[in-house]
């Protein structure tokens, strides 16, 4: 007797509860949540860009008088030819002779070097330039340009 | 009889507490949402960039210039047909740009990189001069 009373006291707590909670359907939502995470995540690069830090001077003129350094010059390439000839010290100059050149160059010219180029030389050889000159120690490079108003 | 029917209840309810793990989700995918940078290709498609032994590591950024061999010019997926243009972009955004990020192309003109390095030097007012990141080859 006292058995099955208990008995039916449960089964009216259980439906009582299931009538308080009405539960939301969380799946699909979680679904699409887990979705976009997947996205983000393949999505995200955390790797770092690579690339030649050029700290610019600030603005205003440039100074009139004549930096010292070494002066490289380099020509537009001509037409089947990929890079345009460079010129150091009034010597035609080629990348595998550069890093000797910067080397072995007077210590009061070495801390700079001016590239003095032309337009179409392309930017693959002033990075390569820019390239050897700091692997030969040298920290600052300028461009020389055309003062226009 | 009452540890039976304890046990009868705790069968009932055997359900996963969700509420944790969705917490846990929702937390990752804002911090995904929050830290990623879209890799916005401009319109003539991603440069070639040159290779370089020395080089620096800096953090991907919105609003790079992409310069492409015949010399268009680009930042992320808006393209600007003249330098004025670049300069007026430059002028609105002055505030969101660190570090000026220019990917150029390996076969671009020298030329092109130096007229957008000399607007950036003009536009940004930064005392101590605006640094820029030539974008160089990922692989050795």
């Amino acid at each position: 007797m006292e058995q099955v009373g208990e008995n039916k006291l449960t089964m009216l707590a259980t439906k009582l509860k299931e009538r308080k909670a009405p539960k939301m359907d969380m799946a699909p939502m979680i679904d699409i949540v887990f979705l976009l995470l997947i996205f983000f995540m393949v999505s995200t690069t955390f790797a770092p860009m690579p690339g030649i830090r050029v700290q610019l001077p600030p603005p205003g003129k440039p100074s009139p008088d004549k930096p010292k350094g070494l002066i490289v010059r380099v020509a537009n390439p001509e037409a089947a030819q990929r890079e345009g000839t460079m010129i150091l010290n009034d010597e035609i100059v080629d990348f595998n002779q550069m890093f000797s050149q910067f080397i072995n160059a007077p210590e009061e010219v070495k801390n700079m070097l001016i590239i003095q180029s032309e337009r179409q030389v392309m930017h693959q050889q002033i990075i390569k330039l820019m390239d050897i000159a700091k692997q030969a120690g040298i920290d600052k490079i300028g461009f020389a340009v055309v003062a226009r108003e | 009889m009452a540890l039976q029917l304890k046990r009868k209840a705790s069968e009932q309810d055997t359900e996963l507490q969700m509420a944790p793990m969705i917490d846990c989700v929702f937390l990752l995918l804002i911090f995904f949402m929050v830290s990623a940078v879209m890799r916005v290709p401009p319109p003539f498609g991603f440069p070639t960039l040159p290779e370089s032994s020395t080089k620096h590591e800096f953090p991907r950024k919105k609003f790079n210039i992409f310069i492409s061999p015949d010399g268009r010019l680009a930042v992320d997926d808006e393209e600007f047909l003249t330098l004025d243009e670049l300069d007026v972009f430059l002028s609105a955004h002055e505030n969101q740009i660190s570090t000026l990020i220019i990917k150029a192309d390996k076969r671009a003109e020298h030329g092109i990189v130096i007229d957008v390095m000399e607007r950036a030097k003009r536009r940004f007012s930064k005392p101590e001069g605006q640094e820029i990141a030539l974008a160089v080859s990922e692989d050795d």
